[in-house]
């Protein structure tokens, strides 16, 4: 226990200590049991994140359905942004198990507070974005999230591994699109090549800053809601995609790509400016996506007062 | 643990059978105004998959759910009041890694939710979680061919979305390794950056030098 930080007023060493072996012997902590509050803190944040991106997370994607170009692609495409809804619902109940309200989660959503992945602040400008969508940003989430299902949070955990299991069709499809329009006509090919050229880097950045510039890694390893630290989870993911991406024929937009002697993919600077100013909306869309989620939030207004009204009227006959 | 100025509607816990005779096992939960909105939303955000057989959701407020940690920190939750009656049970039993929170795994009789509780925990002492709620506080789908048409079989026929309906795409890696043919380095194109036109890699031999 060498962060004093962590230990809050109230709380006590041998509360931590017997936390921390729970921890070690690989139980789940569940809502009712004793946290740190700084494990709490922690998990709202990034959970709430998470669950933010997830429904942000909608609208790159959500913008191509009327465009699909087959009715088989535009049935995938509605089926992987539903999916983006419920995972968005599976992680506001995690938060929720936490003390975190819906109603605040929102607020922080919608009033610009709370931060989401960067990722979902480029635009999507051509339809193979969708397919590189799915096999970058969907291949880079899903190494983040299978460490995440092991997370000793129990009902983050859970709704992790129920989102790993759904998500991997979204990389399949992502994929195979990809892999087709690789070996398409030179248009196909050219589309394919100039969505790589966009998204490689910003799927390399969604992975977090690097270990050194990540001041919550160690508490968050420590208490093992991240298993693997963000650099660890990118060298994964690089290592995973770079040879496929070759073997598929497509060029990767680092000159300075190259395997060290272990074999390891080893990725040239990346823009780390970009990735802040992306991040705090000075740069992309982060406005557009907000004005998206502002103006549905803002027309299913109706619903929610016809819902309740509903609600209220059965209770007044309930009560009569 | 309740921030008390929650306006929205009230959560429901969902529970959701696969199959028949399996158990129904806590999946999530979500928020709605009324018993048949709970339903119909919990089936939007847990069944988009197979399978599903049944669902029930049950009021937060109708449930009541205790660690050991928990009643040893606060036995008083084994006086918690409430009606006499059918209680349903729910348990978690492992640390594994898992996407349901409790397997229900039968009823008693109890006088309230507390005594309920304390039943449980006297028949499953190893227990992890334990979870009980009325009988009166349940909402199920219907079980007649009908409902089970409409709610739980376009899940089932959207093969899509099930990563296995894609099969192996392009060379599979472990076939690429075994041939000896795994792209050891970045092809030797000009790389991109901005550039809008290019020469595709695929316009060269060899493709992937080794």
């Amino acid at each position: 226990m060498t962060q004093p930080q962590m230990i809050h007023p109230g709380e006590t060493p041998e509360q931590h200590a017997a936390f921390q072996a729970r921890i070690a012997r690989g139980e789940k902590i569940e809502p009712g049991d004793w946290m740190p509050a700084e494990y709490r803190r922690q998990l709202i944040r990034m959970i709430s994140q998470h669950a933010h991106s997830e429904v942000v997370g909608m609208l790159p994607e959500g913008a191509w359905i009327t465009r699909a170009p087959t009715l088989k692609r535009k049935t995938i495409l509605i089926a992987k942004v539903q999916d983006e809804a419920g995972h968005g619902q599976y992680l506001y109940h995690a938060a929720e198990t936490l003390g975190a309200t819906r109603e605040e989660m929102l607020d922080a959503l919608l009033s610009g507070k709370a931060k989401y992945s960067s990722i979902f602040n480029y635009p999507s400008l051509t339809w193979a974005d969708v397919g590189m969508i799915g096999w970058l940003v969907d291949g880079a989430a899903i190494k983040n999230q299978t460490m995440l299902a092991g997370c000793s949070y129990g009902p983050y955990s859970r709704a992790m591994v129920r989102i790993c299991s759904e998500e991997t069709f979204h990389h399949k499809q992502g994929k195979e699109m990809i892999v087709a329009y690789a070996q398409g006509t030179p248009e196909q090919r050219q589309m394919a090549q100039d969505a790589l050229n966009r998204w490689w880097w910003p799927a390399l950045m969604m992975l977090g800053p690097h270990d050194a510039d990540s001041p919550n890694t160690g508490a968050l390893v420590q208490w093992g809601i991240k298993l693997k630290t963000n650099d660890e989870v990118r060298q994964e993911f690089i290592n995973e995609h770079v040879p496929e991406l070759l073997e598929v024929g497509l060029a990767i937009p680092d000159p300075d790509l190259h395997q060290d002697e272990h074999g390891n993919w080893k990725h040239g600077p990346i823009n780390w400016d970009e990735f802040w100013a992306v991040v705090k909306g000075e740069q992309g869309l982060h406005r557009e996506r907000l004005g998206a989620r502002r103006k549905a939030h803002e027309e299913g207004a109706w619903v929610r007062e016809a819902v309740q009204a509903y609600a209220a009227r059965q209770l007044g006959q309930a009560a009569d | 643990m309740m921030a008390g100025h929650d306006t929205q509607w009230p959560r429901w816990e969902v529970f959701k059978q696969d199959a028949p005779g399996r158990p129904y096992q806590a999946v999530g939960s979500v928020h709605a105004g009324d018993p048949d909105h709970a339903l119909l939303t919990a089936r939007n955000v847990f069944v988009r998959r197979p399978s599903a057989v049944s669902l029930w959701t049950v009021r937060e407020a109708d449930l009541l759910t205790a660690t050991p940690q928990e009643l040893e920190a606060q036995p008083e939750v084994l006086d918690t009041p409430g009606e006499a009656g059918t209680y349903h049970v729910g348990l978690k039993r492992t640390h594994r890694r898992s996407m349901t929170f409790v397997d229900l795994v039968g009823a008693l009789e109890a006088k309230g939710p507390g005594d309920a509780l304390r039943q449980a925990r006297e028949q499953y002492p190893d227990a992890l979680t334990w979870l009980v709620f009325p009988e009166s506080a349940v909402v199920r789908t219907d079980d007649d061919p009908g409902t089970l048409e409409s709610w739980f079989a376009p899940a089932k026929d959207k093969t899509y979305k099930q990563q296995q309906y894609y099969g192996v795409i392009g060379k599979h890696m472990g076939e690429l390794k075994r041939e000896g043919r795994m792209p050891q380095r970045v092809n030797e194109e000009p790389h991109i950056g901005d550039q809008k036109v290019y020469s595709h890699p695929h316009d060269k031999a060899p493709k992937v030098q080794r």
